[in-house]
Parts: C-alpha cells; sequence; structure tokens
C-alpha cells in the first residue's frame, strides 16, 4: 500500500467534524422517524402544531449543521491530500518514473476514507447514547404521545456507510485528478510553479515592507488555511452565543451540547490550521531567522495574517447564529403562541467576544514559542 | 577583526557521542577574503555555523571586534546576526513564493536599504526582477541569494560551497561576482568548499582535517575566478 493507514490517522480533523455532524444529524433524524411513527395518535391541536414545529427543527437544523460540517469535512479532505501530494512529490514522482499508473497510485488514497468511517461511526454511537435524555427533553412537556426508541437502518446507510465509501471514492478520485502531472515535476523542486502575483500587484506591493509581503504572500499560497481560520472563529461564535441565547427557545442540554459541539469543532479545525501553517513555512522562518529577523517579525509575517480572517468568521458567525435563530423563531415556531420574543443578545455577543479574543491571543502566544523553537539550522536539513 | 578561541563542538550521546571540533582558535582580519579548506566531515561547515552565530560551541569563544557572541541571549545573537553578517548556501534557499524583488528586499529591509535595487542591478538580474526562483536558472537563483546577503550590508559574507550546486561556468561567474562586489562594499569573506581551486581566489587559506586546523597559509599571489582550475 502507497498510502498506509499511519498517513491516514493524521486526518482527525475530519474524524472530528464527521463526529459533529453525524452525531447531531442521527439524533435528529432518529427523532424524526420516530416522532413520525406516532403522528396519527396525535388528537390535539396544540399537539399537532408542536410536531410540526419539531419536525421543522429536525430539517433546519439537520440541513444548516450537518451541510455547513459536510462541506468543511470536505474541504477538509481535499486539502490533506493535496498537501500530502505536495510534501511527498518526490516519493510519488519516483513510482512515476518506475511506471506506477497515476490510478494505481491514487487507488491507495482510499484509506483516507477511514478517517471518515472512525468518526461517523463514533458519532452515530453516541448519538444512541444521548438519544434516551434528548428524547425526554424534546418532549419535556409532553405534548406528544410516548415516544420509543426506534433503530433505522438506513440512517446507519446514510451517515455512516455512504460517508465513508464517498469520502474514500473522492480521495481516490482526487487524488488521481492531482498526479496528472509530468514526473519531472513532482521530482524537481525548482520546477514547481509559484503562486504568482500579477505584475501590476507586484508593482504596487513593491513600497511594502518584506514582513507585509510575506504576510500576504503566506495568505495568498493556502487559501483553504484561511476558510478553516474563518470556520474556527465562525464555529466558536455561532456555536457559543446560540448555546446561550437560545435557552428560552430549547432545553439546557441542547444549549451545552451546542456549545461543546462548537468549541471542539473551533479548536480542532484552529489547532490543524495553524500547525500546517508553521511546518508549511518551517524553512522561511529559519531563513527569516539566519538572516536576524527576530521571533515578533516572524510571528507577524506568518500568523498575523490571519487575524483579520479570524475576525470576519467571528462576525459571520455571530451574523449566521441571528439569521438561524429569528428564522426558527418566525418560521418554525410561528404558530407557538408562548414563544418568547427573540431580540440579538448583545452582552452574550460581548462575553463571546472577548472570550474569543482571550482565546485566539493566548494560542498565538503558545504558537510563536513553537516558532521561537524552530532552529536556525533546519534551513540546512534538507 | 573575527577570534576564534579553542571552540569544541560535539554531536550525538553516549558511545556515539563524536567531537566535531577539537580546540580551534584563529583569527581573521576585517575585510579578509578567507577560504576554509576540508575534505567532507572535517568540521569545516560546523565552523562556519559557530563563527557566524548560527550554532554555540560546547566550549570555547568567539569574539567580534572584542565581543563575545557565545555569551549573547538567543535574541542577542539575532540581533547580532542581522547587524553584522550575511549568508550565502549551497542550495540558495530563497523563498520559492516571492520574485527576485521580494527575496533580495528580505535581506534589505534589514538595514533599511532602500538602494537594494543597485545591487541586484550589479549582480545581472535587473530585467528579472519580478521573476519567480522557478523561473530562474540555478546560476541566476545563487546570484539572487548574493544580492539578498549584500542588500543588508554585512559586515562579514559567509558562505557554505556556494558553487557547489552549480556548473563551472556558472561557478565561477559567481566567485568573480563575489570578489567584484567585496572590492566595492567592503566585507569579509569567509567562504567554505572542498574545492582546492577556489583557494587560490582566497588572503587566506585554513585547511582543517578530523575537526582540527592543519594548516594556515596566505596567497603571495591571488587569482581570479577565471584563472583557477576547476
Amino acid at each position: 500500500m502507497l498510502v498506509g493507514i499511519k498517513n491516514a490517522s493524521k486526518l482527525t480533523g475530519i474524524s472530528i467534524i464527521a463526529c459533529c455532524a453525524v452525531l447531531i444529524c442521527t439524533m435528529f433524524v432518529n427523532f424524526y422517524f420516530d416522532v413520525r411513527l406516532i403522528e396519527n395518535e396525535i388528537t390535539s391541536e396544540l399537539s399537532m402544531i408542536f410536531y410540526h414545529a419539531q419536525v421543522s427543527t429536525v430539517k433546519v437544523v439537520c440541513l444548516v449543521s450537518g451541510g455547513c460540517m459536510l462541506l468543511t469535512a470536505v474541504v477538509m479532505l481535499l486539502f490533506y491530500i493535496k498537501h500530502y501530494i505536495d510534501t511527498h512529490k518526490k516519493e510519488l514522482g519516483i513510482l512515476k518514473a518506475l511506471g506506477y499508473s497515476n490510478l494505481k497510485i491514487a487507488k491507495s488514497f482510499w484509506v483516507f476514507g477511514i478517517s471518515a468511517f472512525i468518526g461517523t461511526a463514533i458519532g452515530y454511537a453516541g448519538a444512541f447514547l444521548i438519544m434516551p435524555r434528548f428524547y425526554a427533553l424534546q418532549n419535556e412537556d409532553k405534548l406528544l404521545p410516548e415516544i420509543a426508541i426506534n433503530f433505522h437502518p438506513s440512517i446507519l446507510f446514510y451517515f455512516v456507510l455512504l460517508p465513508t465509501v464517498c469520502f474514500s471514492a473522492l480521495s481516490v478520485c482526487y487524488a488521481w485528478y492531482k498526479l496528472k502531472k509530468p514526473v519531472l515535476l513532482l521530482l524537481k523542486d525548482h520546477l514547481q510553479t509559484a503562486a504568482k502575483t500579477p505584475h501590476h500587484r507586484i508593482e504596487k506591493n513593491r513600497e511594502l515592507p518584506f514582513v507585509e509581503d510575506l504576510k500576504r504572500n503566506t495568505l495568498k499560497s493556502k487559501k483553504a488555511l484561511v476558510f478553516f481560520i474563518i470556520f474556527a472563529s465562525f464555529c466558536f461564535s455561532a456555536m457559543t452565543q446560540m448555546s446561550f441565547s437560545m435557552k428560552d427557545l430549547s432545553s439546557e442540554m441542547m444549549g451545552v451540547m451546542m456549545l461543546v459541539i462548537g468549541l471542539v469543532l473551533a479548536f480542532t479545525t484552529l489547532f490543524l490550521a495553524i500547525t500546517t501553517v508553521i511546518s508549511g513555512n518551517t524553512k522561511t522562518i529559519a531563513m527569516m531567522r539566519v538572516f536576524g529577523y527576530s521571533q515578533k517579525e516572524c510571528c507577524r509575517a506568518i500568523l498575523g495574517g490571519y487575524r483579520p480572517m479570524s475576525y470576519i468568521g467571528f462576525v459571520i458567525g455571530t451574523g449566521y447564529q441571528y439569521g438561524l435563530l429569528r428564522l426558527m423563531v418566525d418560521i418554525v415556531f410561528k404558530d407557538f403562541e408562548d414563544v418568547p420574543v427573540y431580540k440579538f443578545d448583545v452582552p452574550v455577543m460581548l462575553v463571546s467576544l472577548v472570550c474569543f479574543i482571550t482565546i485566539y491571543e493566548i494560542l498565538m502566544y503558545v504558537y510563536s514559542e513553537k516558532i521561537k523553537k524552530i532552529s536556525v539550522k533546519e534551513i540546512m536539513i534538507e | 577583526m573575527i577570534k576564534a578561541e579553542d571552540i569544541i563542538k560535539s554531536y550525538g550521546n553516549g558511545e556515539s557521542r563524536f567531537q566535531v571540533l577539537k580546540g580551534i582558535s584563529l583569527d581573521i582580519e576585517d575585510n579578509d577574503f578567507v577560504v576554509i579548506l576540508g575534505a567532507s566531515g572535517s568540521g569545516k561547515s560546523t565552523f562556519l555555523n559557530i563563527i557566524s552565530g548560527l550554532e554555540r560551541p560546547d566550549s570555547g569563544k568567539v569574539f567580534y571586534d572584542g565581543k563575545d557572541i557565545t555569551a549573547l541571549s538567543d535574541n542577542e545573537v539575532t540581533s547580532f546576526r542581522k547587524e553584522n553578517v550575511g549568508f550565502i548556501f549551497q542550495q540558495y534557499y530563497l523563498l520559492p513564493n516571492m520574485s527576485v524583488d521580494q527575496n533580495v528586499k528580505m535581506g534589505a529591509d534589514l538595514a533599511d536599504n532602500k538602494d537594494y535595487k543597485t545591487i541586484i542591478e550589479a549582480v545581472g538580474l535587473g530585467e528579472k526582477l519580478h521573476k519567480y526562483p522557478s523561473e530562474l536558472s540555478g546560476g541566476e537563483q545563487q546570484r539572487v541569494s548574493i544580492a539578498r546577503a549584500l542588500a543588508k550590508r554585512p559586515k562579514v559574507l559567509f558562505l557554505d560551497e556556494p558553487t557547489g550546486a552549480l556548473d563551472e561556468q556558472t561557478g565561477r561567474q559567481i566567485l568573480d561576482y563575489i570578489c567584484k562586489l567585496q572590492k566595492e562594499y567592503d566585507f569579509t569573506i569567509i567562504l567554505v568548499t572542498h574545492n582546492l581551486n577556489i583557494a587560490k581566489m582566497a588572503d587566506t587559506v585554513i585547511k582543517m582535517n578530523s575537526g582540527k586546523i592543519s594548516e594556515i597559509y596566505t596567497n603571495e599571489t591571488k587569482k581570479t575566478a577565471y584563472e583557477i582550475g576547476w
């Protein structure tokens, strides 16, 4: 096998995102299937309104949360495969030079689908562990008849088996597409085409100091990482604010669950993104240190560009959570009489922002210490 | 003036510990062209790393105009490198996503050198300011690394096998550039090589063998890059 299980094990980010997505979706969809079984037993009008509200909630939560996390997991998978091919291009080039076909090499990338299987399987099992408590809370006011937990094989198929197969297939196809390069381009570093700035932009950037120039270049060279940083702060912002803002609209358990999932997603994505940024720029940092750039300047050049992106993510997350809750109140619970008035919660937003800035800056400090430890001799290790 | 005093350096632990430098002492005058000559494994690159402040010795001292750089903190050594030294490596180590202009600016900004383009012109790359390293030949890439090192106006230029990855013609051209630029900008050159012929271009030659200096001599008549054998 050209790509081993060990390589796939590095895709923990995908496993965690898949786990969170499947955990939420399994709980809600299983509830949806089970609640539909008791539809005929509902007699009162109020119960029927509550039933429809529950069904609509399931659809909104699964589509918005599941869809968002699925998209992120796919982007992360593609990013990892590209990163793997970029960092192993010499070995892959040798294999191609020896006569291995693109497809034969690409086939071994199916193991990347294992990360999806691990995540979805844990998420699926976790959902069944939480489900009794979740069902009880969904029907806390006993407006609906007793809802029994049933096993639905289709959920196992759609949320565990199908994602595994799709992620494996996607890995093979994308790897095959990325491997369609001439052997020499893979074998020789200097033949790699750099991310080029158009000449008119270079003219404009000419007056920029080197550190600012490098900061822009670092951002441009790996656009997927910008996405992950925005996604991480988006998760933090949306989930923390939503978990506190919706306390009047939903159960406490839902709030805690949302908070935990938000923090796990945010930290996992941020950790993976920044680790990749630093590992991908080790030689640049080492060269800067050789020339006499300070640790602070190295951090500013390599990590500084991501700070505005993280704040953009926070703003999008704030807008998203407000929009989603507004949607739920205005559409899902529109027929309810006692639904509390929902307003944008400024204090929660401010607390969330302060926490976000504090955590982000602590993380940046930790990583700047990591940068400090990069040996200037790193430049001589080929 | 650079002064090294009894430099000792070992690598590894326990039984696999290996002493690379076994007590090296020497003096290097300002604006001298010094070649450190030795076979692979003689310790010449390790010595270069130590006297340039890239690495610390196990024992011994390195003085620059009387200031001991081995006693400085990491931040102080970084600041020392910023103000005093330039590097040229065999593998160039240019930043791949940055143009010739941007790569040279890396060195120029440290010395607040706004006039760095004259150095790019001096190494013959004035027409290739906006090219990327992947669009340049090996010799051109090495010339960019020369311009980058000189743009920070170093007092000492360290070169580790600068022609090791180049063909004869390009190698001669690079050495010729370095000699011409030394005359123009006044700096000390410390060049590490295993090529005996390059030593004929130097003022002072230091021969190293098994972690020790085996011989130091000065060339009565220096040769140019185009007069030496290859």
